[in-house]
């Protein structure tokens, strides 16, 4: 605590942070769809796979997501990044980093599981069924950056299907406890995660694909028959992609766009607000807590 | 409207004197409404008529003036109906021609009541302005194009979208502007469906007609399968650089107070800081049950972080 005082020296004293105001529970800003108009994404009780070549705007949009949740003073961030830069610009606003290291992922989502697992008898004993707006705990995003160094790279393959299976059932039963799950990866195919992972995830979005059959992999099989892939994107313009959301249709939409300046002042922000009101401990002290 | 166009340019052909303003076929099928429409409403109006009427006067002078009433009604009637293929096209173009009339009154009102220089400054300025002005200048064109693209898309439905055995064809409802282009909304009438629209080369066919990149058809809403949405795109809203509005719920007078970890020292960035080590088998080696490629496993992209820990 100490530390982090001694960080913020240059704040004035006298100022209080007042926090953006936004709540998970509002739908996350996306973008613009085809015809011009914004899209918006409801995160809460849902879960998103982004999907697409290297460079197709999957970390804008992921990093969009982290924002919105980074601002809403009752969500917990824990971050897996094998890249590390990717989402590290919000390592001081969140709960838990992960970067490429896979036994601190996989303590992490055990981490996750036992909360979740705490929420659920919680919830059972006030015979309640899932949580609501302004509940006695608040909201869990784990989002994960290159599932595919997690699940299919760093580590022998018990830990990657002990992390594959640990994600597969935060996604699968996390929904009604407030836990949000966004993950990103290239090429979402069997060798890297499970298809009983991927067909959990509600939301799709899919970036460009450099083949029609790896726009099927990540919005599901079929869509390419009925005229949607991601193929047919301009490799030029990142962050347009197919969204599947409320509609379950895929719309073309065009992903946000925050540059690292942007982010930065965001995260700061976010850091400095969470700091404040006690939200973020510092997360190594934590870690070794729960270890 | 017209046959034989290839005549003259206002659509009728002066083949024996007799001006074909309506298609024989239509005219004939209009005609026959009409004189259904007619006996129906003379049968019920002059029923109806001559009831009421028997109440105030002589039953044999109710009943005659029921007939009469009837028929007068139903002859109204019939030239509506008969008439309604060419006060349909008055009904289609009524923008364009209140437009037109209020551009030909205004104009003479305009050179009544002030001079020919304040005449000629006053439009100058009505036209002129928005203009000049580029938000109005793409308002104006965006509703232009929404006329537009009522009558293109009417064309293209008396045209090639299969109609049902009437001839009626899907009414064209509103049209509003949008960022990419149009969004026309239509109701289909009975004989029609959405997967009718949506068979192969109908929506390129309409995008040529309208002129337009690509046009798009959907439901406008789950309660009726009649009411649909075409989205015609001219432009490509998806081009620009979306900016995130995340920035701005950040206040701007916060300090640049970046709680940075401390700097990790430039050490190992380059290939030759990295030895050539041989990769030490990991304590688990016996098992041997590695096959996939393990230089991949180490480092994907020959930089493993371990080294900096």
């Amino acid at each position: 605590m100490d530390l982090t005082d001694t960080i913020e020296l240059p704040t004035p004293a006298d100022t209080v942070p007042v926090g953006a105001g936004l709540s998970i529970f509002d739908p996350v800003f996306l973008g613009i769809d085809e015809f011009g108009h914004p899209a918006y994404l409801p995160m809460i009780y849902r879960n998103i796979l982004i999907g697409g070549e290297p460079g197709a705007g999957k970390s804008s949009l992921l990093n969009t997501i982290v924002g919105h949740a980074a601002l809403c003073p009752d969500v917990r961030l824990c971050l897996l990044d094998g890249k590390q830069v990717e989402l590290g610009l919000w390592k001081d606003a969140a709960d838990v980093f992960v970067g490429p290291d896979i036994d601190h992922a996989i303590r992490t989502l055990r981490r996750v599981q036992t909360v979740m697992d705490n929420r659920y008898a919680f919830l059972l004993s006030h015979r309640r069924r899932k949580i609501g707006p302004n509940d006695l705990f608040g909201q869990i995003l784990v989002a994960c950056d290159e599932i595919a160094y997690f699940s299919a790279t760093a580590g022998d393959k018990k830990d990657q299907d002990l992390f594959a299976a640990l994600l597969r059932d935060i996604v699968a039963r996390g929904r009604a406890v407030g836990i949000i799950v966004a993950a990103a990866t290239q090429r979402p195919s069997s060798d890297i995660i499970p298809p009983s992972l991927r067909d959990l995830f509600a939301w799709r979005f899919a970036g460009r694909c450099t083949n029609d059959v790896s726009s099927d992999i990540v919005l599901g099989h079929g869509w390419y028959a009925r005229g949607f892939s991601s193929n047919s994107i301009d490799p030029n313009n990142q962050g347009e992609g197919y969204l599947i959301a409320e509609g379950g249709i895929p719309n073309r939409v065009k992903a946000a766009y925050m540059t690292d300046a942007d982010i930065i002042r965001v995260a700061d922000y976010a850091t400095w607000t969470r700091r404040r009101s006690g939200l973020v401990a510092p997360a190594e002290s934590a870690v070794k807590v729960a270890a | 409207m017209s046959k034989s166009s290839q005549r003259s340019p206002f659509g009728w052909s002066n083949r024996g004197g007799q001006v074909t303003v309506i298609e024989a076929p239509v005219a004939r099928s209009y005609r026959r409404r009409a004189t259904i429409a007619f006996w129906v409403t003379l049968g019920v109006v002059g029923l109806l008529a001559a009831t009421v009427a028997s109440e105030y006067m002589h039953p044999i002078l109710g009943g005659l003036l029921g007939v009469v009433l009837g028929a007068v009604l139903g002859a109204v009637l019939f030239a509506l109906i008969v008439a309604w293929p060419v006060l349909r096209v008055f009904w289609h173009w009524l923008p364009e021609i209140l437009l037109g009339l209020a551009t030909v009154y205004g104009w003479t009102t305009l050179m009544q009541s002030t001079p020919l220089w304040g005449s000629l400054l006053i439009v100058a300025l009505v036209v002129g302005v928005p203009a000049a002005i580029a938000p109005t200048r793409r308002r104006v064109m965006a509703w232009a194009w929404c006329l537009i693209v009522r009558h293109r898309l009417r064309l293209c439905f008396a045209a090639f979208i299969a109609t049902n055995r009437h001839g009626s064809l899907p009414l064209i409802l509103l049209a509003k502007p949008t960022p990419a282009g149009e969004r026309v909304w239509v109701w289909l009438r009975p004989g029609l469906s959405l997967r009718d629209l949506e068979q192969d080369g109908q929506m390129q066919k309409l995008a040529v007609a309208c002129w337009a990149n690509e046009v798009r058809v959907m439901r406008a809403g789950r309660k009726y399968a009649a009411f649909i949405r075409l989205d015609i795109t001219r432009r490509e809203p998806l081009a620009h650089t979306v900016v995130s509005p995340l920035p701005d719920y950040v206040p701007t007078d916060i300090p640049a107070n970046a709680p940075t970890s401390p700097g990790m020292p430039p050490v190992g960035l380059d290939l030759p800081d990295v030895p050539d080590v041989t990769v030490i088998a990991s304590p688990d080696a016996p098992r041997q049950r590695k096959p996939r490629n393990p230089t991949t496993a180490a480092s994907p992209n020959g930089f493993d972080p371990s080294d900096y820990a």
